[in-house]
């Protein structure tokens, strides 16, 4: 598997010098967490799949994320919100980090992740705990390709894939707020715009219909 | 066009399965809850706004119909859908195929891991009923 270089590296290579000044944040990681976690004490990775067993309350263990990071959201995070400084009593729910068992990657993220506020630290919880509901997308797939049985890796890699196609066209609407100097919430004329860039990236399927002869 | 029959169809599947409510316009899409909190994950407001929601629905359903039918014209020789395919399909996209591959390794992992604690809880049954008996 090739390593491509890691968004996630590379921000915060570039966001060292932005990220806030004084934020110590103690990693108390949850006391119930290692226990609730089924399995995985043997393994140093549990899939973000399984997150409809233990979405509500527990805490989600999942290996590297590296690479499935598109956005670089320290940069956004450091622009965005108005620099809350309380992080005595962060409760950092994340408890492992193990990163595809790779102890400079580990050592990474746990510096970078020492250093959230309490916004970025719940925006990056958001992002590690969402997902598409298997039962959903099975639905959704046995209706697209009208046969009954959709295999579970299907399902899982569909899920994926659409996980890291939100990320891309939500990052690039953030892109193109910032061109137009807009702030709040995203609108969906910037969903659309994005999409359309993507589209022009070819980043986006595009029907190939034969258009030889037209 | 297919892409709004499978879109439709699939809103009213979820719309046929939840209770029906009294307000008339009640197409809350696919996946309009997971999608709030993916899009705060992703830099949107933590409370993202419903015509937000609904359009992002509405392009990762597109998306993910494109996919799979481009998945079964390149698989369509097999006759079934498989994972290839799709692997396949995002091989130019590096973040996604990395990503696809870490969970379905992931994926394998667990599955070992269940094999190796059922058949660990088998040894430890085996080994107390041996110690009952002697």
């Amino acid at each position: 598997m090739k390593q491509s270089k890691d968004p996630f590296e590379a921000a915060f290579e570039a966001a060292f010098e932005e990220s806030p000044p004084e934020s110590p944040i103690e990693t108390e990681p949850d006391p119930d967490a290692d226990t609730e976690i089924p399995i995985s004490n043997s393994l140093n990775s549990q899939p973000i799949h399984t997150n409809e067993e233990e979405e509500d309350n527990h805490v989600k263990n999942t290996t590297s994320i590296n690479t499935a990071i598109t956005t670089t959201k320290n940069n956004n995070n450091n622009k965005d919100d108005e620099e809350d400084e309380e992080e005595d009593n962060m409760d950092v729910e994340l408890a492992k980090f193990p990163t595809a068992g790779d102890p400079h990657k580990m050592a990474k993220m746990q510096a970078i992740l020492s250093q959230f506020t309490e916004e970025q630290m719940s925006r990056y919880e958001s992002f590690r705990r969402a997902g598409f509901q298997k039962a959903n997308m099975k639905r959704l797939l046995a209706s697209i390709t009208g046969s009954q049985k959709i295999s579970i890796p299907i399902t899982i890699a569909v899920s994926g894939i659409a996980k890291v196609f939100v990320g891309e066209v939500v990052e690039a609407a953030r892109t193109i707020m910032k061109e137009r100097k807009e702030s709040g919430p995203i609108r969906p004329c910037h969903l659309r715009e994005a999409h359309r860039r993507l589209k022009l990236e070819g980043k986006i399927f595009k029907r190939t219909t034969s258009r030889l002869f037209r | 066009m297919s892409n709004s029959a499978a879109g439709t169809s699939s809103k009213t599947r979820a719309a046929s399965s939840q209770p029906s409510e009294p307000s008339s316009k009640r197409r809350r899409g696919v996946f309009h809850r997971e999608l709030q909190h993916m899009m705060y994950g992703f830099g949107d407001d933590p409370n993202p706004l419903p015509e937000s929601v609904a359009l992002m629905d509405d392009i990762v359903v597109e998306y993910i119909t494109e996919l799979v039918h481009k998945a079964q014209d390149i698989g369509s020789q097999r006759g079934k859908l498989s994972v290839e395919d799709f692997l396949y399909l995002i091989r130019k996209d590096a973040p996604k195929l990395n990503r696809c591959t870490e969970l379905l390794s992931m994926n394998e992992e667990l599955k070992q891991a269940r094999k190796l604690f059922e058949h660990d809880d088998e040894n430890l049954r085996k080994t107390f009923e041996d110690d009952a008996d002697g």
